[in-house]
């Protein structure tokens, strides 16, 4: 899952795990940025994101033992990521009462192209981003999954907890909302950080 | 719609495409969806737009909008700098605190009491007890309940603090103060004066406390409430409802207090009418033939002087006292040397242990005959069963120490070494030793239940008794030299728990060594537990600079990849 010719920081992995300090700096400071972008698509407001990246991290050192030395350590960072992102959002749900999955009842009229061609051409990533915001929580990381960290199906079937056949309509989905969202140009309009 | 296209009978579904474009269908189901969209211009365009959505989520997902924030690039290393502010406030503070307890009372008082033939082991207990601050139980219940909801809160938002975001940490401290204030008595206001002379005039009427500070504090009117008085002449011939606290070099009270004296004075003069206790840490103390006392009298000093009324007894630590007035209680003094005159009268026992007998006149009116033993100075108090005893006691700590390095051996090395960091131990030690207690004491009473309560204070005990051990590893340690193996480490506490138990029996000094000694080891010991359930990922992870991020983390970015 790793970009290709990224090198693995193999060696700064293998001190780190032995308790090397200087490695977890290293390792924190290389990686943090991404994971706290990661978190800022995924989490609804820039503190969740701020606090989630430091959980991510501290959950790491425990974790660090665990990881298969073997397989990409950035995408077992991204899995330990959205694990984290999506058990803080579902708790909360939870919390809240909330059982808005919502999407599932909506129908998935297939859209004109022309007019998806026209939306896609007219919006901006910065729009794109704000319309995140007015996702559902499991749309926005089903989204934040394939297309930030470009996890594999299987992967996101897992961490969501859905079936791996389900995951395209997860997918499809968010997307659709996410184009309802776009559509909405008072909600483009609205603007400001979140 | 294409001629082309008019052959094809259904269009693909969106879902279908959308797998196509995430490569995420087999290889016989990717060719029909191929050649499908070869002959079907609407399958392809929604296919184009499906892929073309995608680069867009992608680059969306992707740009570097956002540096990392400074509160996260540098968490660690930012939570050390504000501990160790913390920690040297509350350490500064406590210094400043008992320095100038020390020097401007305690140490004046050592030597009258040394003058006075008696030692300075019980002298915590007397200060914290029948100190200028303490007004009964009762009284102080309303601010040990306070302090202990201000510490388990403390507690339950360390505890809890991961899943208290911020937004909530705030309104349950809110809310918290909320119910405070509203279970508070309703306060009356406290007025602050200041100046060279300041009064409380004849005609004028306080209502609530005052705190007056000055060269000249007078007292001529109304208090109703505490007076506190910092300065060097107060004079109180007004009426005071509640309490005089007092620090001043002399003092003359020939008004009326309805509530207690607590004074720290050089001398002072009661003349008036106080309706509750006197307790005064002076030099000289006198009880003027006009004077009265409801309650008990309670004095250090060097001269005490009873010539008035005393509705209760009279406790006495002092050079020389002369009674010569009324005692509704009893009497037990402790110092060189007592004279009773001869229009004394004592309703209950009379006990004076000093260096040499009283002087009792055959006047004096004694309630039951006077008993008097000669003063045993410490030296020749302590036979050899008592340093048995401690012998006894320095191995049991020992076996305890032993016991705790033996089953938590990792955590025990960890506690010591929290030790070294001697300022931050102490200003934890400061904090935790009443704090914990007073909390778990309150637990029991009031807020979550016996159980929580009781755990509490036995966690506190075993940390009380424990704080003797770490000192001692460590300085066994410094002594010895580290090691990580645990009978070395045993042989190294063992030394130290030894060499304290010595200093801790050095007269005068050896009270304030085990404060020290309980502070510190506590401190250690709360910070030791502190560090271990502070997820301390990297110690020393360097800052990230706040410009732009040079390399992020590419994900793959190719729409598709299986």
């Amino acid at each position: 899952m790793s970009a290709p010719g990224q090198i693995e920081p193999t060696e700064l992995i293998a001190r780190a795990r032995a308790g090397d300090t200087t490695a977890w700096g290293d390792l924190y400071r290389e990686y943090a940025p991404a994971i706290f972008r990661f978190c800022r698509r995924a989490m609804p407001t820039r503190e969740d994101a701020e606090d989630a990246t430091m959980e991510i991290f501290m959950k790491l050192r425990d974790k660090l033992s665990q990881y298969d030395q073997s397989r990409s350590f950035t995408a077992w960072l991204y899995r330990v990521a959205a694990n984290h992102c999506w058990d803080m959002l579902r708790r909360r749900k939870v919390r809240q009462g909330k059982e808005t999955e919502d999407v599932d009842e909506m129908p998935l009229e297939a859209p004109e192209p022309n007019q998806l061609e026209k939306l896609i051409e007219e919006r901006t990533s910065e729009e794109v981003r704000k319309a995140l915001d007015r996702l559902g929580v499991r749309a926005r990381m089903a989204l934040v999954m394939r297309y930030y960290s470009d996890m594999s199906y299987d992967e996101i079937a897992d961490a969501l907890g859905v079936r791996r056949a389900f995951v395209g309509v997860v997918l499809l989905r968010a997307r659709h909302e996410l184009r309802q969202a776009l559509g909405d140009t008072s909600v483009l309009a609205v603007g400001g950080t979140r | 719609m294409s001629e082309q296209e008019s052959t094809t009978n259904k269009h693909l579904s969106e879902i279908t495409l959308l797998m196509y474009v995430e490569r995420q269908l087999d290889r016989d189901s990717a060719q029909e969806v191929s050649l499908h969209t070869q002959t079907c211009t609407r399958c392809m365009n929604l296919l184009r737009a499906l892929d073309r959505e995608s680069r867009l989520l992608t680059r969306a997902m992707l740009e570097q909008d956002e540096v990392l924030p400074a509160r996260i690039a540098n968490f660690q290393f930012m939570v050390r700098r504000s501990m160790q502010w913390v920690w040297g406030v509350i350490f500064g503070l406590a210094v400043m605190g008992v320095y100038a307890l020390y020097t401007g009372y305690i140490e004046p008082m050592e030597h009258q009491f040394e003058q006075a033939g008696f030692s300075g082991t019980n002298l915590l207990n007397l200060l914290v007890f029948q100190g200028a601050f303490w007004k009964g139980w009762q009284s102080m219940f309303t601010l040990f309940q306070a302090i202990a909801l201000a510490v388990l809160l403390g507690l339950v938002v360390f505890a809890f603090r991961k899943y208290i975001k911020r937004g909530s940490a705030l309104a349950m401290m809110f809310a918290s103060l909320g119910l405070l204030g509203a279970f508070a008595s309703p306060a009356s206001a406290t007025e602050f004066r200041k100046g060279d002379t300041v009064q409380v005039h004849k005609n004028e009427m306080i209502q609530g406390d005052i705190f007056m500070s000055g060269q000249i504090l007078r007292v001529e009117g109304t208090v109703d409430g505490d007076v506190f008085a910092f300065g060097q002449q107060v004079d109180v011939s007004g009426h005071i409802t509640g309490d005089l606290i007092c620090f001043s070099q002399s003092a003359r009270v020939s008004g009326k207090i309805d509530g207690n004296i607590r004074s720290f004075t050089n001398n002072i003069t009661v003349s008036g009418t106080v309706g509750r206790s006197v307790t005064a840490f002076n030099e000289v103390f006198t009880l003027d033939s006009n004077g009265s006392i409801g309650h008990s009298l309670t004095i250090f000093g060097q001269t005490a002087t009873l010539d008035g009324k005393l509705g209760q007894d009279f406790l006495g630590f002092f050079q020389q006292a002369t009674l010569s007035g009324f005692v509704g209680g009893s009497v037990e003094g402790k110092g060189a040397s007592m004279n009773i005159t001869g229009g004394a009268e004592i309703d209950g026992k009379t006990n004076f242990e000093g260096d040499k007998p009283p002087n009792v006149s055959s006047d004096a009116k004694l309630g039951s005959p006077m008993e008097y033993k000669k003063l045993e100075h410490r030296g020749a108090e302590r036979g050899g069963g008592y340093y048995v005893w401690q012998i006894i006691w320095a191995a049991a700590f020992i076996l305890f120490g032993l016991v705790l390095f033996s089953v938590m051996p990792k955590f025990a090395s960890e506690v010591v070494d929290a030790a070294e960091n001697i300022g931050a131990s102490f200003g934890l030690g400061v904090l935790v030793l009443p704090g914990v207690l007073i909390a778990a004491v309150i637990t029991c009473i009031l807020i979550v239940g016996m159980i929580v309560g009781i755990s509490t204070l036995l966690l506190w005990l075993i940390a009380l008794l424990s704080a003797k051990i770490v000192v001692g590893a460590l300085i066994g340690r410094w002594i010895m030299g580290r090691t990580s193996e645990l009978w070395p480490m045993v042989g190294r506490m063992a030394v130290g728990v030894l060499l304290l138990t010595v200093v801790t029996h050095i007269p005068w000094l050896g009270g304030w060594a085990k404060l020290a000694v309980v502070l510190w080891g506590m401190g250690a010991i709360a910070l030791g537990l502190y560090r271990r359930l502070q997820p301390v990922m990297a110690p020393n992870i360097p800052s990230v600079p706040m410009g732009p991020i040079g390399t992020p983390l590419p994900p793959t970015t190719t729409v598709g990849t299986a």
